[in-house]
């Protein structure tokens, strides 16, 4: 032990860096300084993960004793922005700092909130999905008082999410992430899902256990991960060609495999399998009701899905009447039409989708595609059920997850209708042991997936697509990026601004795009916890464009390649020092399944270093200056910090006219937290929270299945057949060729009922070829990043504790290359090297490992820092410097994929 | 009795390093400085590959080579198995970090900042001036066990009184407790798992366990070896971090102790033996001295607490550093008076140390278990010929250069030539154990780039040298002269190389790649190592 001192006490806290939490923990503090992170004993029968925390919340410590933060509100002295000025920060009071921000925020209220464009005058990025409102206090409250707030300027999103799987996700079964249900499951099929690096603690804890239990996973994926080391198979499968072995899979499934061992029930009453096909490709309906038609076997006609007491077809061609209805409200009457069933236009669709096919795509043995596709069938368990709770569910042991550059950009569509279209071959959809979605973000409200169960048109969920239909259709979005006018998808819910095509709103400074509203710049741009200039696409442009905003507000921990360009830098207490309370519990991302609910404190463990102040007194102030104190205290009451403070029996609402403090807007939260809890009996504010860190009640685990709540509703789930999809694209293709938007077609193509294969490698190599006329023979690698639980979320690549830790995993700071690729080339380990794409390069260390394919160079993490201290003088490599923003390589949902062709080059030897 | 153990499952671990984070918390260790650390091992040929996370840190071996070489009794090894280190009694000679096959141990030598100067709050609150210089390693977190154990909590299950690394394990991966206790935690788990220990064939008996599968059954669960595991593939190519590195705990001045002091040690012996027959060779008694005593200046500069020099004797049970000193002292008190009242006795006793001192060097080389190069045997008698032949040679050229040989000079061209061919044998027995053995790749690189030099230069030109100088007249006692200072030379060269150069560490190895959740289990390796 170290020298450790006698006056020495815990604080409770909670570590909320990465979407995978949060977790609770707790800080040792020692006459008064924060000494060490641990885990969080008394809530090991609460938390999923026993009340522990990885490896970054270690780091907290030296976060926030940092002698490189910047601990004093400080102003640009140098108008010129860009990599090459020195900002010329210069120190100022809390107040002249305040008053420059509200003096800015107070001049766009008189000018108006919108610009002539229709977009937000104000503008704010904020990282981590959705993260830093765990520690941005009454922020979200302020934002909720000024009024409409641009959040399009994405910094990572669409390229370094799951976006494909977050609004397919969402649209077929509340899942904005999906998850296998691990604890249950008997075979994980993983298409590059990193979840040992990204799946947090809960993530690591659940496939540990199943481990130990036998589990079996096989890793689909270039690289050996951290994630393929620990599962029972690597299946080394050529970049971007996962939708082949996908396609592979379903093929073996209806065409090698005997229709009694899939879940036929399943199909018939919970998918659109039966659903008739019209000759136009939209569902034959009812010619009265409009509800769509199945062909009855036991009385051998068509009737309404919803009818009882019928056996409906899945397979076979049948003559029937009814109604067509196509995009913009366009009707074909039939008669004796002759059509077949969902189901049958699946098994035709996939004809060909052979396992010999997609071994030539994927460079993967037919038999070994066979032999996942027999093991997914062999550990379905079809017809068994099991026990939950009290209740009788469906049980399917067998689940398949998507990764990063699989689920994201063109082919992201693929997967995820094969991932959810397998699962639902074998009735695993939403069951227990098989593939479940885990929160909603687009769907409403946000804490209850059941809740979110409505039911909408033709026996499906809701959802809340951005209107296609003439006349509804809106040509301007609240966002600089267009997601209510191109991606119906991204809904339009708090989150659809983090979803829509991000990128462009990036892009669309840089060039515009014909038919847009002019792509005007933010008057206020508002930064927290997040580094666009460094973790996006082509981060030079994205340098470029920022260093033209012209008043960029960054809350601001050291120096960094974003705040590079600010002009007011704001020191906000960090993870140790702020107040704050969050909710906790029920099921959340990326795989915390919890039995409990409720909330944690964030209470802090070490005093604010320097000037920095709180969140919550920051955004208190900045209500207060711009005259917004009534409006913010109103939105506080309404539960915009988390809780809503007044309830049935209880009241603990702000008096909106008045300026509460810190531990006075916390502590009504925490006493209306506290009511929440005991339905009103209880009421005890801060000081329970802070001897006891957090207050639950129980979340029932039934509650981590759909399949209740859909069969509750006799909904069904929308499957395998996209007829709304067909529609929607038909219609907003309609829309944008009327409004003269030609360059959205490519991405209009993706609106297919059932997705077919396409040659994604050409796709990007063709896009590259063109858009920057490269001979892609000169460029032999393909390039991918992978994630690093050490460093992903954090935002701590100035720590330095954190890069020693993570230098015992392979392949941080360097390239990662196959040592017979790197042979031909005369390379060996430690050769700093320049790998270079046709849009930029970057310099690192060769890191030699046999488990890499060796057409794939892989580089972890983001790094490429240029300001961020002790991180600049790292010298990693980072591919985000080498991939081109393209709209060819965006998808319709908006985003696109980490993955790039280059070439390598010795620059010198090992050091 | 009570035998603390720590269990870690390579099923769960995933290699987060949680744990070794966890551990620099808990024992506020300086960057640079792991006491606990996963290691990120890969195995096979692509597409056919595994990776395993594998944590390590002190084993707490049942035989701790640590403890048997500290001259100081600074390690010590509790009745419940915990390896410890006294900080107030480490010299800081590094010989326990030379002597640990699992590169467990730290010598830090000045206050260190993960930003430099600048240090932070909670870094300046928790130095620790009473580690600096000297050796520091994991304790399981003793004082947790202790302080757990007195407040009537269970190591192990009782999270307070649980090794940080081990609390904090997000895979539960890692598990602690009482192997002696047949129903405890580890022991069930060992009864249920095959595994293995890392290195297990040095003997040390360390106190982590890897498992690697689950146990076919009860009867094969306790042995380290099944039936179906296949051997671990030793491979020269090295792989980072894993492989053996060269030890840099002991630099120039500990290879000049060795040099001048096997030089100094040979020469006394060499001088003494030649006055018994001769004239009093009182300066080379006296230069023989001086260079026993430069080499134990060269390697008093090198350990981290020089003024605590005196702790050197605290071991002469087991270390053959306290030994080495004790024979210097003997040496010291003894050839002076011998010297200056020419007396017979004394001097006999004098030239005993001197063979003890020049033995004790050599084991001192060969208890030093963590380093492949040094623990092998052979390198006893090439250590002892050498400092002979060294010290008969450097005896050729002084008395060459002082004019002082005389006519009949066989016994010393005799000597020298026997002497010569000792050292020659031994190296080639050296050498052959070693390629018989496996040694680091690094190892065996550097030892075949000195061979020529060391053969040729060093036994075959002396010894040509010799017998020319048998048959050449007045010539004759210059070329003895030059083989002496050949012999010494290349002497000196091969310990410098030995000490410096050729000493690689045992790196790590994991003799089974583990079986990951309903997968099968596959060869480990040990990488950076010759096959035998």
């Amino acid at each position: 032990m170290g020298k450790r001192h006698s006056n020495r006490s815990q604080v409770s806290t909670y570590c909320y860096q990465c979407v995978a939490g949060p977790d609770l923990l707790k800080v040792e503090i020692e006459d008064g300084v924060a000494t060490q992170v641990m885990p969080n004993i008394s809530a090991a029968e609460v938390h999923p993960a026993g009340g522990k925390v990885c490896v970054k919340a270690f780091g907290l410590i030296q976060k926030t004793y940092n002698p490189n933060r910047i601990l004093t509100p400080m102003k640009r002295s140098n108008p010129r922005k860009g990599r090459d000025q020195d900002p010329g920060f210069v120190p100022i009071s809390w107040d002249e700092a305040l008053d420059t921000i509200s003096g800015k925020l107070n001049a766009v209220r008189q000018a108006g909130l919108n610009d002539d464009s229709g977009f937000p005058r104000v503008a704010a990025s904020f990282g981590g999905g959705g993260t830093p409102t765990a520690y941005m206090g009454t922020f979200p409250a302020f934002l909720a008082a000024w009024g409409p707030v641009d959040m399009s300027f994405g910094s990572g999103q669409g390229v370094k999410c799951y976006h494909s799987e977050h609004l397919y996700g969402e649209l077929w079964h509340r899942a904005f992430t999906v998850s296998p249900d691990t604890p249950l499951a008997e075979l994980i099929i993983s298409f590059g899902a990193n979840v040992e690096a990204s799946g947090g603690v809960c993530g690591v804890s659940r496939h540990a256990d199943a481990r130990a239990r036998g589990i079996k996973r096989i890793q689909v994926e270039p690289h050996l991960s951290v994630t393929g080391a620990c599962s029972a198979e690597w299946v080394p499968i050529r970049p971007k060609t996962d939708p082949a072995f996908m396609f592979a899979l379903v093929n073996v499934l209806l065409h090698e495999t005997d229709r009694s061992r899939l879940d036929i029930a399943f199909l018939k009453a919970r998918t659109s399998s039966p659903y008739l096909i019209a000759p136009n490709g939209f569902y034959l309906r009812h010619s009265q009701s409009g509800k769509p038609l199945v062909w009855d076997l036991k009385s051998d006609r068509a009737v309404v899905f919803d009818s009882a007491d019928i056996d409906p077809a899945l397979e076979g061609e049948f003559k029937a009447s009814g109604r067509e209805e196509g995009a913009d409200d366009v009707i074909w009457p039939h008669r004796d039409v002759l059509c077949s069933p969902a189901f049958t236009a699946l098994v035709d669709h996939v004809r060909d989708y052979t396992p010999d096919w997609a071994a030539e795509i994927c460079d993967v043995s037919a038999e070994t595609i066979r032999s996942v596709a027999r093991q997914f069938v062999d550990h379905a368990h079809v017809g068994e059920t099991i026990e939950i709770d009290g209740k009788t569910l469906p049980y399917r042991p067998v689940a398949i997850s998507l990764g990063k550059t699989v689920n994201n950009g063109w082919g992201g569509y693929e997967c995820c209708w094969a991932r959810t279209l397998l699962a639902c071959l074998i009735g695993g959809l939403e069951v227990p042991g098989g593939t479940l979605g885990t929160t909603v973000r687009l769907n409403r409200p946000a804490d209850n997936r059941w809740s979110s169960v409505t039911t909408g048109p033709d026996g499906f969920m809701d959802y809340p697509m951005n209107p296609t239909k003439k006349g509804e259709w809106q040509s301007r979005s609240p966002s600089r990026h267009a997601h209510r006018t191109l991606v119906p998808l991204a809904a339009n819910s708090p989150w659809s601004q983090a979803l829509g095509p991000t990128h462009l709103a990036w892009m669309m400074q840089k060039e515009g795009f014909d038919h847009l509203p002019e792509p005007t710049q933010p008057d206020v741009w508002f930064v927290y916890r997040t580094n666009p200039a460094i973790s996006f696409w082509d981060t030079k442009a994205v340098s470029d464009v920022m260093a033209k905003f012209p008043f960029t507000v960054c809350f601001a921990y050291t120096s960094d390649e974003t705040n590079h360009m600010a002009d007011i830098l704001l020191p906000e207490c960090t993870d140790l020092e702020g107040l704050q309370l969050i909710r906790i519990g029920g099921s959340k991302y990326v795989e915390q399944f919890w039995e409990h609910q409720g909330f944690a404190l964030r209470d802090p463990a070490a005093e604010a270093q320097g000037e920095a102040r709180d969140f919550t007194w920051i955004s208190t102030e900045l209500a207060k200056r711009t005259g917004l104190l009534g409006e913010y205290n109103a939105a506080i009451n309404r539960g915009a910090a988390g809780v809503r403070l007044s309830g049935e029996g209880y009241d603990f609402s702000l008096d909106p006219d008045k300026q509460h403090d810190v531990e006075a807007i916390w502590d009504a939260s925490c006493r209306a937290a506290s009511a929440e809890l005991t339905d009103g009996a209880e009421t005890q504010g801060l000081d329970y929270f802070r001897e006891h860190g957090f207050r639950v009640r129980k979340f029932s685990k039934e509650q981590w299945y759909l399949y209740p709540a859909l069969e509750e509703k006799e909904l069904r789930f929308e499957m395998p057949y996209q007829e709304r999809l067909l529609r929607v694209g038909r219609e907003l293709a309609a829309r944008l060729h009327e409004h003269g938007i030609e360059w959205w077609d490519r991405q209009l193509d993706e609106y297919e009922p059932m997705p077919k294969w396409h040659n994604l490698q050409k796709l990007w190599e063709d896009a590259l070829a063109e858009g920057f006329g490269a001979d892609m023979s000169e460029y032999p690698f393909w390039l991918l990043t992978a994630r690093s639980m050490q460093y992903a979320w954090g935002g701590n690549v100035g720590l330095q504790m954190i890069k020693e830790v993570a230098a015992n995993v392979a392949g941080h700071g360097g390239v990662v290359m196959n040592p017979a690729a790197a042979r031909k080339l005369g390379l060996a380990e430690g050769d700093n090297v320049r790998v270079r794409s046709p849009i930029g390069e970057t310099e690192g260390a060769v890191v030699l490992r046999e488990g890499i394919r060796p057409d794939t160079l892989l580089m972890l993490g983001q790094f490429d820092h240029w300001a961020t201290p002790f991180a600049r003088d790292t010298k990693t490599p980072s591919m985000n410097a080498l991939t081109p923003m393209m709209l060819e390589l965006t998808d319709a949902t908006g985003s696109g994929a980490d993955l790039v062709r280059v070439a390598v080059e010795r620059i010198g030897g090992a050091p | 009795m009570t035998r603390w153990t720590v269990v870690a499952d390579l099923n769960r671990c995933v290699g987060c390093q949680t744990c070794t984070a966890a551990c620099k918390h808990a024992n506020a260790t300086v960057p640079g400085v792991q006491w606990r650390k996963v290691l990120d091992i890969e195995a096979g040929e692509y597409p056919d590959v595994r990776r395993a996370f594998v944590p390590v840190g002190c084993m707490h071996c049942e035989n701790p080579p640590c403890l048997d070489v500290c001259p100081t009794t600074a390690t010590r090894k509790r009745d419940d198995g915990i390896v410890t280190i006294d900080y107030d009694l480490c010299i800081g000679c590094a010989y326990c970090v030379v002597a640990c096959p699992f590169q467990a141990r730290y010598r830090v030598d000045a206050p260190a900042s993960a930003y430099g100067k600048k240090t932070m709050r909670h870094e300046a609150l928790l130095e620790n001036p009473g580690r600096i210089g000297v050796s520091q390693k994991c304790t399981f977190c003793v004082e947790r066990i202790d302080e757990g154990l007195a407040n009537g909590k269970a190591p192990g299950s009782a999270p307070e009184a649980t090794p940080a690394c081990v609390g904090s394990c997000i895979a539960n991966a890692l598990h602690f407790g009482d192997a002696e206790d047949p129903d405890s935690n580890v022991s069930r788990l060992l009864a249920e798992n095959k595994h293995f220990r890392m290195h297990e064939s040095l003997g040390t008996a360390p106190g982590i366990y890897y498992l690697w599968a689950p146990a076919d059954d009860g009867a094969q669960a306790c042995k380290t070896n099944s039936a179906d595991a296949a051997p671990m593939v030793i491979q020269s190519e090295p792989a980072k971090g894993i492989s053996p590195a060269l030890q840099l705990s002991w630099d120039w001045r500990a290879a000049a102790n060795f040099m001048a002091g096997g030089t100094g040690s040979g020469l006394y012996l060499a001088a003494f033996f030649a006055s018994l027959s001769g004239p009093s060779l009182q300066p080379l008694l006296l230069l023989g001295l001086m260079l026993v005593a430069a080499g134990l200046g060269c390697v008093w500069l090198e350990i981290g607490r020089p003024w605590r020099f005196l702790n050197v004797f605290h071991h002469p049970q087991r270390s053959w550093m306290t030994r080495e000193a004790m024979a210097a002292c003997g040496l010291f008190a003894l050839a002076f008076p011998a010297i200056i009242f020419g007396s017979v006795v004394l001097a006999i006793g004098a030239a005993l140390c001197a063979a003890a001192f020049l033995y004790s060097q050599a084991r001192i080389i060969e208890r030093s278990k963590g380093i492949p190069a040094w623990r092998e045997p052979a390198v006893v008698p090439l250590i002892v010929a050498t400092g002979l032949s060294e010290g008969v040679g450097l005896l050729a050229v002084v008395l060459t250069l002082a004019g002082a040989l005389p006519g009949a000079v066989w016994p010393l061209q005799a000597t020298l030539l026997v002497l010569l061919a000792a050292r020659y044998f031994g190296w080639r027995r050296y050498r052959r154990a070693l390629n018989e053995k496996g040694a680091p790749t690094g190892t065996i690189k550097v030892l075949d780039a000195a061979t020529p030099s060391f053969v040729i230069a060093g036994h075959a030109l002396p010894a040509l040298l010799i017998v020319l100088s048998v048959v050449a007249g007045f010539m004759g006692p210059v070329l003895l002269g030059l083989a002496g200072v050949s012999v010494f030379a290349t002497g000196w060269l091969f310990k410098f190389v030995l000490i410096t150069r050729a000493a690689f560490n045992q790196g790590y190895a994991i003799e089974r790649m583990p079986a990951r959740g309903g997968g099968d289990s596959a060869p480990g390796i040990q990488p950076g190592w010759t096959v035998s």
